[in-house]
Order: structure tokens, then sequence, then C-alpha cells
């Protein structure tokens, strides 16, 4: 007897392994800059050791980037641990701002090889979401793939959670090749996730916005 | 021995050149792909160091860009990345293959390499 297909398992999988790596390319980066100012530490060290005056200017600036550096892996440690969690409940209330702005800053680094850049607009009143957060999560992070590759370099998206008459969504702004058959280039999964949130999703190609309508 | 080092993380590429220049490289540096090939058409360089995920533009891309400017130009691409994916496509674009943070004696040793290649 075989064991039935996880398609919404796989792309949670999926986007799981995506945004570790991307976290773990963070790191690397971070430490790369931290290796460097402590070989230049010992470089001044073995200097001073032959005679060469430190410049306390010099010392000041390499303490400031470990600093620098420290605090940058402390956010990016920070989101991972808040997207880690988000799998420990199933079923919940949570603010669709702050949803959004989890998997904005998860996917800032993608963005920024893609030369664009991703604003969340805090919503007027705040918006709740009920249901699974990872699986919007991983809904959001499609919509944003999507983006990345129909926006162009230089571009900002603009992200805003709102609740008025026609229920709670998600707009998605700023995507300037956004088409009436946006459905054809979303990634693979997409579909499957929105059944299971109960969620909708469409385009309005005259203000280049993805509206993803929340139950 | 000139070098270009390319990245996009400022910090590193400058303490990083900082450090080459002590031990008696020529080091410029670049942190936008159109930067570093304005430095190419202005000075020869033996090697080029580069960053394998720039915004915008791949190592393997930035390559390609540079050896049409100087086409004896050495190369080798760090890289915060492990995957195998760009393991297998670093190292097969005839260039040396280095993940971050990598020890200064190991680059250096490796820029002798390529240049001698």
């Amino acid at each position: 007897m075989g064991i039935p297909y996880d398609a919404i398992g796989e792309a949670g999988l999926r986007f799981f392994g995506k945004v570790s790596a991307s976290i773990a390319h963070e790191i690397k980066n971070v430490l790369a800059i931290i290796n460097e100012n402590a070989g230049l530490l010992e470089d001044l060290t073995f200097a001073a050791q032959r005679g060469s005056a430190i410049d306390p200017e010099r010392l000041s600036k390499v303490c400031g980037q470990f600093t620098k550096q420290i605090q940058r892996a402390d956010g990016i440690m920070k989101n991972m641990s808040h997207f880690a969690h988000s799998v420990d409940v199933f079923d919940t209330r949570a603010d669709l701002y702050e949803v959004t702005c989890l998997v904005a800053n998860l996917a800032a680094r993608l963005a920024a090889m893609r030369k664009l850049t991703i604003e969340v607009v805090p919503a007027k009143t705040l918006v709740l979401f009920t249901g699974n957060p990872f699986l919007l999560q991983n809904l959001i992070w499609l919509c944003l793939e999507f983006a990345f590759g129909a926006t162009s370099a230089g571009s900002n998206l603009l992200l805003i959670p709102v609740n008025d008459d026609a229920g709670i969504a998600l707009r998605i702004g700023g995507i300037d090749s956004l088409d009436a058959g946006f459905a054809g280039k979303m990634p693979t999964g997409y579909e499957d996730l929105l059944a299971a949130l109960g969620a909708k999703l469409s385009a309005n190609c005259n203000t280049k916005e993805l509206i993803l309508h929340l139950p | 021995m000139r070098v270009l080092l390319v990245d996009d993380e400022t910090e590193f590429v400058t303490t990083l050149a900082e450090r080459l220049s002590f031990r008696g490289f020529k080091v410029d540096y670049a942190i936008r792909t159109i930067d570093a090939l304005a430095l190419a058409e202005k000075n020869e360089y033996d090697l080029a160091v580069l960053d394998m995920k720039m915004p915008g533009t791949s190592g393997l891309e930035l390559k390609g860009l540079l050896e049409k400017i100087q086409k004896d130009m050495k190369f080798i691409f760090l890289t915060g990345h492990g995957s195998e994916a760009d393991y297998v496509a670093g190292s097969s674009a005839s260039a040396c293959y280095l993940v971050k943070p990598v020890k200064i004696e190991t680059l250096i040793a490796k820029m002798h390499e390529a240049v001698k290649a």
C-alpha cells in the first residue's frame, strides 16, 4: 500500500529548505566579515610587535564591525527562530502584518539579489488571520517568488494587509509585468495552499497588484 | 600581483583588500558589477576574486564579462553558499571555488596557484 502523496507537505519542506539555505548564506557572510576583522586585528598586532604604532581609531573601527555583525546575526537568528516556531501551532489567530513582515524579512536577501526591495505597510487597523500560519507564510513566499520574476530591477514591492468590506487580504503591489495570465506563472504548489487555507488569489492588472484574499 | 576583489558585502571586501595590501598585493575592489567592469577597463589584473552571488549578476556571469575585457585574467570564486550545484558550476568554470569564511593563507595560496596555471 502506497503512502498518499502530500503536495502541501512537499511545498512546505521546499519552503523550509529555501529559507534555511538563505539564512545559512547570510550567516556565512557575517562570519566572513568577523573572520576578516579578527585577521586584521592579528595583522595590526603583528605590526605592533615589530614597532609600528596602532592607531586607536583603527581598533575602534574593527570593534565597531564586530558589534555591527553580532547585531546583524542576532536579527537573522531572531527571524529564523520565529520562523521555526511557526510550525508549533497549526490553527491560530495571527496578526497578518506580523506574518507578512516575517516573510518579507526572510525574503529580503533574495529580493536584493534581484535588485528589488520589499516594504510592508502597516495596516490601518489590526488585521487578524485565523488558520495555519506556516501555510500562510508559504503562500506569501510563493507570491513573492512570482513577484520577483515579474518585477523590474530597482523596483520596490509593497505589501499591504487590509481588512475592508471585501474581507481580509494581502495586497502585493509594484509588480510591473503583472498580467491576466499570472496564474500560469505562479510557482508549483500555490493552488494546494490556497485550497488548504480557503484563500483566493486575484490580480489587478491596472494597479499592478496581486491580491491574496484570506478567510 | 594585481588583484580585483568583487563582493557586495562592503565590510568584507574592504577588510580583505586591506589585509592583502599588508601582504604586498596591489588590490582594487568593487561592490557592484558595473564598478568591477569599469576597473577592468582601466587597469590590468592578474586575478579577480569574485563573490559567487551578487545582486543582479552571478559570479559566473561577471567572470564572462571580465574575460571579454581581459582574456588572460584568472579567477577565484568566493561564496557563502555551500550548495553542490554552486560547487559544480564554480569549479567547472576554470576557476577555484572557496567557501566563506576562508583563511587568508589558503586564499593567497590559491591565488598564486591560479596565476601560475
